[in-house]
């Protein structure tokens, strides 16, 4: 199993996908530096991170079949 | 511990009047009912460089937004003695001057109920994951942004 990353709102132009596998990362610092060499956009974009629905605010530990999302600022209503 | 119910607060495309309309005459057997408090959010023909918005397109993060609706509600009431309360959002295209949200809550008294309502609002722009996408007339697009 690897980790699911679920991309939301703006970050889906952004990345041109709402869904990515990727294979075991130690922590989200490390998910999101990747990230962040591959859509070098997201560096000068705001974006919250959740692991399995909990929004994080510090690295945080994964593991095997986490869900991670990247979200903006919400703009529902 | 009662099991946890958790609603689903999303309809697609638009909410009707008829909707909106039948939802509050289904409370007319409540009769310790004494007020109603309705919000509702309307899609605004906002303009930018010369154009005009045609629509909004919402998505959200459907497991965590009913997830975190669940626990808004909870709170809502155990802080305000109200009857009932139904909240419904839009999902996908919604066009300028239709329904994209509808709050309703419910309560023997004026007060309870506003004040419920209002809370409630607040909560589901800034705390639920939903984001909305302002379609323009020539089709480009803007991703909005809650202030």
């Amino acid at each position: 199993m690897a980790i699911t990353v679920y991309f939301f709102g703006s970050l889906v132009d952004i990345t041109g996908q709402s869904k990515k596998e990727l294979n075991s990362f130690s922590d989200t610092d490390a998910l999101n530096l990747l990230l962040q060499k591959d859509y070098p956009t997201l560096i000068s974009t705001k974006y919250f991170i959740a692991v399995n629905q909990q929004m994080i605010k510090t690295n945080h530990e994964l593991n095997n079949g986490d869900i991670v999302a990247l979200m903006p600022p919400f703009s529902g209503g | 511990m009662g099991e946890k119910k958790i609603k689903n607060i999303f309809v697609e495309g638009a909410i009707s009047s008829q909707k909106i309309a039948d939802s509050i005459q289904s409370h007319a057997s409540k009769t310790n009912i004494g007020a109603h408090s309705i919000f509702l959010g309307q899609v605004r023909a906002d303009e930018k460089d010369g154009k005009q918005v045609a629509s909004i397109e919402y998505t959200c993060y459907q497991d965590m937004a009913l997830e975190k609706m669940h626990e808004i509600r909870e709170s809502i009431f155990a802080k305000y003695e109200l009857t009932c309360m139904h909240v419904y959002h839009s999902l996908g295209n919604v066009m300028v001057g239709e329904i994209c949200l509808f709050v309703f809550t419910s309560s023997k008294h004026r007060k309870m109920a506003i004040d419920a309502c209002s809370e409630l609002v607040e909560a589901i722009k800034f705390e639920l994951p939903i984001w909305g996408k302002e379609i323009y007339q020539d089709q480009t697009i803007v991703w909005k942004e809650n202030k």
